[in-house]
């Protein structure tokens, strides 16, 4: 089975601490992570790496140098990854979908397949 | 033994939306920890912290939130909340201290840190520290509805939406009635939670009423969802299981109060019918009564019978002990029930509760018996134009064959009735009346 590559993308405004938004109570943490926990269980065999959250600390390198990042000019940061083993993209996509929280309002993940030699 | 080891082995019967559990936690983890760490950290750095104490304890769940699924649940996850908290916690009281240069508040802050540091896992401080904060909780000087609503808040890890949800009311409400007790706590010596003295019997006595309320409000409430009430009962049924198993909380009337949280809690799974209705108690199947439960409230009732004070707590356990171990709804022992009653009567004077007795009067001696108790009494408005004063006299008026007025009082409490619930059930109720039996479902 080949991996792939998942990134997910959000706008600046909703990346890093959760400070002024919503914070969830902890009834809906607890719904949350027994959640997430599911989600796992169910895709044990297509979950090669968890990846994890992108923070904002990041140096961006171009022959001309190395700039700070993250790139505050785009619209949206890549805010996290993941790597998937599955059949083909549409599965891989589909583990992705069911994955809790990953898909929300101002955030796109997009699923690259990685090319194997 | 923790309070999370006592909480009752079976599951819950009533559908509970949280019922996806994860292997490794207990049921109600995040928020149950939520209010132990909340107390635990407040008692180390003083409860005019407790809005920050509240925000540090937030984000290091948001941090197990974000790390123990990619990793694997800690296998101790309340140390390593307790450790994430408390880091956070410093983190922001030296910042605070810093940023008003204030010496005091930085000496404040290195003190807390060094306290914070000793090794506070044992788990009977940490009941000291969950009953120390519910005694907090119970000023006097804080109103008794921001009372319900700061113990919901620190203490059951709600928040303020879920709140309004449980207690009926408006988010604006429960924020208003949280800041005025936040405000009372903002002005509370540092040293307070410390110089606190459980053992006075006025501050008991404070805990026992909002742990009884907090339990009403999840017996009694209009709302549909019962899974959402059952959640209140649950959780004073907790609290007050810690407090009658702690020095500070060992007395009768403590006992009286679980034994009739156990006694009502037994029986609520039966008072719904299949599709959501309510179920009068002569209707219930007491099949499904939880017989474990009512096992436990008889214990706690047996141990409340000492002392001189006989207390209200006593005289409802006492009723609901009556209803719990009558077999069916006629052998069921009315003249103890009247005399629970009345002694209920002389211990907290409530119309409601002379109105209830009329109606065990009206099962134990007949109709004209029971409207006899009702006679030159003059009911207060609230109860005058309520649904259960217009319905008990709907039934008692009807069963002694004055169609009239039975039907005056009929309209009248279908016109009063909150909820859809509660009008259907009135609807069967009053026109069933060749049914003998009585009215008692309304009010335990």
């Amino acid at each position: 089975m080949p991996n792939y590559l998942c990134i997910r993308r959000s706008q600046p405004s909703q990346q890093g601490q959760p400070g002024n938004s919503e914070k969830p109570s902890p009834a809906q943490m607890e719904e949350m992570f027994a959640k997430f926990n599911a989600w796992r269980e169910k895709f044990q065999k297509n979950i090669v790496d968890m990846g994890g959250r992108l923070n904002g600390v990041g140096k961006v390198l171009t022959p001309q140098g190395a700039t700070d990042g993250p790139f505050v000019e785009t619209k949206e940061v890549v805010g996290g990854f993941m790597i998937l083993a599955a059949a083909s993209v549409d599965e891989a996509a589909e583990v992705a979908r069911q994955c809790p929280g990953v898909i929300a309002p101002g955030a796109s993940l997009e699923v690259r397949e990685i090319a194997s030699p | 033994m923790s309070w999370r080891n006592r909480s009752r082995g079976q599951p819950r019967s009533s559908g509970n939306r949280l019922a996806l559990t994860t292997p490794g936690l207990v049921a109600h983890f995040f928020r149950h920890e939520y209010g132990r760490l909340v107390s635990l950290l407040s008692c180390r750095v003083g409860v005019h912290n407790l809005e920050t104490v509240e925000d540090a304890v937030q984000t290091a769940m948001l941090n197990a939130l974000a790390t123990w699924p990619r990793t694997a649940t800690p296998d101790n996850p309340a140390a390593w909340l307790y450790q994430v908290a408390r880091n956070e916690l410093i983190g922001q009281l030296r910042q605070t201290a810093r940023r008003q240069h204030l010496l005091h508040d930085a000496s404040a802050a290195e003190t807390a840190a060094a306290w914070l540091d000793a090794d506070v896992h044992l788990q009977s401080e940490v009941q000291d520290e969950l009953l120390r904060m519910l005694f907090v909780c119970c000023d006097d000087a804080i109103p008794l509805e921001s009372q319900l609503v700061l113990a919901l808040k620190t203490l059951c890890g709600f928040e303020i939406r879920e709140i309004a949800l449980r207690l009926f009311t408006s988010e604006a409400n429960v924020y208003k009635r949280l800041a005025r007790a936040r405000d009372r706590l903002r002005q509370l010596p540092a040293d307070f939670i410390e110089s606190l003295n459980p053992a006075a019997g006025e501050r008991l006595r404070a805990v026992q009423r909002i742990l009884y309320l907090l339990f009403t409000e999840g017996y009694l409430s209009n709302l549909d969802e019962a899974a959402l009430r059952r959640e209140l009962c649950d959780e004073a049924i907790r609290l007050a299981t810690l407090l009658a198993d702690h020095p500070w909380g060992q007395v009768p009337e403590t006992y009286a109060l679980l034994a009739l949280m156990h006694l009502h809690a037994a029986r609520a799974g039966a008072r719904q019918d299949a599709t959501g209705g309510l179920l009068l108690l002569e209707e219930q199947d007491r099949s499904l009564w939880d017989r474990g439960q009512i096992h436990q409230g008889l214990a706690w009732l047996e141990k409340s019978a000492q002392g001189e004070h006989f207390s209200r707590y006593h005289a409802e356990a006492g009723i609901a002990a009556e209803h719990c171990l009558a077999p069916t709804f006629t052998q069921t022992r009315w003249a103890n029930i009247v005399e629970c009653y009345l002694l209920l009567e002389q211990a907290a004077p409530s119309p409601l509760h002379r109105l209830n007795r009329a109606v065990a009067v009206a099962e134990w001696l007949g109709p004209a018996a029971g409207l006899a108790v009702l006679d030159g009494f003059a009911p207060p408005p609230w109860l005058e134009g309520s649904h259960l004063w217009c319905a008990v006299l709907a039934d008692l008026h009807r069963r002694r064959g004055d169609a009239v007025a039975a039907d005056r009082y009929h309209a009248l409490a279908l016109g009063a009735a909150p909820t859809p619930a509660i009008q259907a059930l009135l609807r069967r109720r009053l026109h069933h009346i060749a049914i003998p039996g009585g009215w008692s479902a309304g009010v335990p």
